[in-house]
């Protein structure tokens, strides 16, 4: 008996040991799992617009009479401080609400926000449901596909005519700029060769990227301008990295909560909208390119720009300052009732500003609107055009005013783009995607369904077939869609989608595998004439080489799947990957401390020694 | 009953006919392949399509005469079941003429339309993702293969590799023949196919790998090897593939319409999978000489190795 137990010791602690950090592991995901039982709750949030020039936002009680007028009847409206949180009873009409709201009180912000319904100590956990997919949830998906080619264009065009200028300021006679098929180049007379060097160096220091290649040609020595291929994906990466900025800061101006922005692939962005419903409004400011520059006027020389009303006027082609230096932008109204846009800058546009008008006092300053616009054959073309010139009165400082708006609408655009910052390059949607909110429940509810469905069918097989073993597999398998849920929904950036509930589906009919395979083991192990337990032994040993095989192959087509599928088939790869993971630890580990228990335990009752 | 089959000299016969059936289904799915094509759907031609529902019960030809009159563009209106259409247009398309309809039917009171998802791809984006999914196909199947070459013998690699490809080839093949939709998701779940037959297939590879390396077996034929490895795991083949079949027909049969195309291909997938383990994965590396001896020297090598261990 005494030798006995010394075997068996340290086997015991060993036993326990790995059972308590599993039952640790299991716990720990069944809490993460939990909250996914306490759905999120869409509320509608109302407040005053903060940009607009008048504070009326009605009382709660007047909003929810009108709500429950209109049909949308509310379940529970809260005045809580500046805003009206109401929550409806069909969450799903709340963008419909946010419409109708909008409508009937214009000064007004609605947005519409996710309110967790977990138990506050979940809460504090920082735990939180899976986040639904658009398809899930409905919502607006667009793609935009960044002209990185339109903008690397631009952005020599701009060298060129800043070249043409540094030329004139340093009095660079015998210098002349040429543009070229793929950029622009300098040529030096050779009584101006060692003026050439300070203009190529300042270009340079305005321009960090470009590259410059000098060549002797008989006596005229050349100096051509590019992008190397380095200096461009230099200048790719920032434009997109400013285009992402921008995006998102615009995103939430239009006071969208909840937004998933991202790139994809090399030029691409994709924008989910979640709760939005109507696209024209985010599609109109997501895709403007509107940007606004200051100009000196130019006699002579300079860069010919159309004016609004009509005719031309020369300007000097570098901006005094541009629209990225405006801190903040409202809109307003001047003395006639015209809308009009009040600016503030920041320090160095401040700066800029203050010098400029102080030395110009009397002379005129133009401002320069540009968009990109599509011309008939589909390309894209700037467009700029100078709205205004007025005279310099004073000394400006950091704040001041631009006139002459089209419209009301003109004017809030121009203010929220310049608060949210221009894009430096032509954006175009290409793919564009509404999912209605009714869509997006019914999706749930279809594959919650079939989920149930798949899964009773699976664990009444499985107790049926196996009997005692199968009441193993099961519980395994209820572990393993807990654990599974567990983990997506700790893990950020794991989104929840159709496919992806497929997923979940999919791995809870191959996630008896593994338990089948050891299963037919064991089976094989008996007949062999083992006892219980060491043909439990036996079949979980021999069978890891097959599940770990099996499941690494799966494992890379998940992996390959992820990395290059996006949206709802990376959803799909998700789940498959992470499915692979917790059945592998479920079906393999999780079961068999539990089969080694209950026999265990049968052998001890039935007063055998487990290991005769 | 298939377990005495299965044994003897009847055993092979079947896989060998079992394969002669398949080289013939991948002849039909290649010739449908090449004279049908694909019905690439949204994601890969690009183009608009809005889902709608109607109040009422509307006849899709009444209906598509109501289009026509406020379209003027092309498109192609398909019923989806239960008032729900689905209206497709081509990618050239201005915005503008789209949305006329579409007032049109949501205003009309005889068929009082409700919009439940719109959608627009640009045309460049769907040859994009073709590309991506070749890519992402190839690469899974090329990365596959060579683990598998180095965890098994080549001949067992190749039969896995043969019979994946068999599969995608029958699931493509009925796609095209029933002009099904082929997506994004149907694209996924080939992915998924490559996974799922690989696992059929390393499963009864493995077991004939095992069964090769005990010398007692020296004296049986590859083929009796083979069959005795596929009927011991049998049991377990088809235990798995008959629960996935059963939870991927619940996803056809509940998930709805987005998933149909999915679950098609997974639940077709899944049944030529299990087929191509037996009769293709374990059937050809005996026409490719496999036997006990490929083993014998690897083994042979490690134990030397072991020996010259310190």
């Amino acid at each position: 008996m005494l030798s006995v137990k010394k075997d068996q010791k340290p086997f015991m602690a060993k036993f326990k040991l790995s059972y308590i950090a599993m039952l640790i592991v299991l716990i720990l995901l069944a809490i993460s799992a939990l909250p996914n039982l306490y759905p999120n709750k869409s509320w509608l949030h109302v407040n005053s617009a903060p940009h607009s020039e008048t504070q009326a936002v009605p009382s709660t009680q007047a909003l929810v009479t009108f709500l429950n007028n209109q049909g949308l009847d509310v379940e529970q409206g809260l005045d809580k401080q500046s805003t009206i949180n109401i929550l409806l009873n069909e969450p799903t009409k709340s963008a419909q609400a946010q419409a109708v709201i909008k409508a009937q009180y214009p000064n007004t912000q609605v947005k519409i926000v996710e309110h967790a319904t977990s138990p506050i100590w979940l809460q504090e956990f920082g735990l939180s449901p899976i986040k639904l997919g658009l398809d899930l949830n409905g919502g607006v998906l667009f793609v935009l596909d960044v002209d990185l080619d339109k903008a690397i264009d631009e952005q020599l065009a701009s060298a060129y005519q800043q070249a043409k200028s540094i030329i004139i300021k340093q009095k660079a006679h015998g210098l002349k700029a040429q543009q070229t098929g793929h950029g622009f180049e300098i040529n030096a007379l050779p009584n101006a060769v060692q003026k050439l060097t300070p203009v190529i160096d300042e270009l340079q220091s305005r321009f960090a990227n470009l590259a410059v290649t000098t060549t002797n040609n008989g006596n005229v020595k050349n100096a051509k301008f590019s992008y190397s291929e380095q200096g461009r994906s230099n200048f790719d990466k920032k434009v997109m990295s400013q285009t992402l900025t921008t995006l998102r800061s615009r995103i939430e101006e239009l006071g969208i909560t909840e937004a998933v922005t991202q790139r994809q692939g090399t030029q691409r962005i994709r924008i989910e909208l979640p709760g939005v419903q109507d696209p024209t409004e985010a599609k109109r400011i997501i895709g403007a390119t509107a940007s606004l520059g200051f100009y000196q006027l130019k006699e002579i020389g300079g860069q010919t720009f159309n004016m609004q009303s009509g005719g031309t006027i020369n300007l000097d082609p570098v901006p005094i300052f541009t629209g990225e230096h405006i801190n903040n932008a409202n809109i307003g109204r001047d003395d006639w009732g015209k809308p009009l846009v009040q600016l503030s800058l920041d320090g160095q546009g401040g700066d800029a500003m203050s010098a400029f008008s102080k030395a110009n006092i009397g002379k005129p300053m133009a401002t320069v609107y540009s968009e990109y616009s599509q011309n008939a054959k589909g390309e894209t073309v700037k467009k700029s055009e100078v709205i205004n010139v007025a005279n310099i009165a004073q000394h400006l400082s950091s704040h001041f005013s631009i006139t002459n708006m089209k419209s009301q609408q003109a004017a809030a655009d121009l203010a929220l783009l310049l608060r949210a910052g221009s894009l430096t390059a032509p954006v175009t949607i290409v793919h564009e995607q509404t999912i209605g909110p009714s869509l997006g429940q019914e999706n749930i509810t279809n594959g919650l369904a079939a989920l149930m469905l798949g899964m009773g069918i699976t664990l009444a097989f499985m107790a049926m077939w196996y009997r005692r073993l199968g009441l193993i597999a099961n519980v395994a398998l209820l572990l393993n869609l807990t654990s599974l849920v567990g983990l997506m929904s700790l893990l950020p950036g794991v989104v929840l989608t159709l496919p992806g509930i497929a997923g979940l589906v999919l791995t809870i009919g191959m996630a008896v595998d593994t338990n089948v395979i050891i299963f037919e083991r064991i089976k094989e192990e008996r007949r062999k004439g083992r006892s219980a337990y060491q043909a439990i032994q036996e079949g979980y040993k021999q069978a890891a080489n097959t599940i770990f095989d099996a499941n690494i192959t799966t494992m890379i087509t998940a992996l390959i799947l992820y990395g290059i599928g996006y949206g709802p088939v990376k959803g799909f790869a998700i789940t498959l990957a992470l499915g692979l993971i917790t059945s592998v630890f479920t079906g393999v580990y999780v079961s068999k401390v539990l089969s080694q228990t209950l026999y265990l335990k049968l052998a001890k009752k039935a007063g055998v020694n487990a290991h005769a | 009953m298939l377990n005495t089959f299965l044994k003897g000299e009847a055993g092979t016969r079947l896989r060998f006919s079992g394969m002669l059936l398949s080289a013939i289904l991948v002849l039909l799915s290649v010739f449908t392949l090449s004279q049908k094509g694909l019905n690439f759907g949204l994601d890969f031609t690009g183009g608009y399509l809005t889902e709608f529902t109607t109040s009422q019960g509307v006849e899709l030809k009444q209906l598509e005469q109501f289009i026509t009159k406020n379209h003027n563009g092309e498109f192609e209106l398909t019923a989806q079941g239960n008032n729900h259409f689905q209206l497709r247009e081509a990618p050239s398309g201005s915005t503008a003429n789209s949305n006329d309809w579409q007032s049109a039917i949501t205003q009309n009171a005889d068929i009082n339309a409700e919009v439940l998802s719109s959608a627009y791809i640009g045309s460049q984006v769907g040859d994009e993702l073709f590309e991506q999914g070749c890519l992402a196909l190839f690469s899974a199947m090329i990365a596959v293969m060579l683990y598998l070459a180095v965890r098994f013998e080549w001949r067992l690699a190749v039969g896995s590799v043969v019979a994946l490809v068999h599969d995608l080839l029958l699931v493509l093949g009925l796609f095209s023949l029933l002009s099904i939709e082929f997506n994004l998701t149907v694209l996924a779940s080939l992915l998924a196919i490559i996974g799922y037959s690989l696992n059929d297939s390393i499963i009864v590879g493995d077991r004939v790998r095992e069964l090769l390396r005990v010398k007692s077996n020296n004296a049986l034929s590859p083929a009796s090897i083979i069959n005795s490895a596929i009927k011991s795991t049998l049991t377990r083949t088809l235990i798995t593939s008959g629960t996935t079949l059963a939870t991927v027909a619940s996803v056809w049969l509940l998930a709805g319409a987005p998933l149909q195309g999915f679950a098609i291909a997974l639940f077709t997938g899944i049944v030529v999978g299990t087929f191509s383990s037996i009769c293709i994965a374990a059937t050809l590396p005996e026409l490719l000489g496999l036997s006990a001896k490929n083993y014998e020297e690897k083994q042979d090598a490690e134990t030397q190795a072991l020996l010259d261990m310190p």
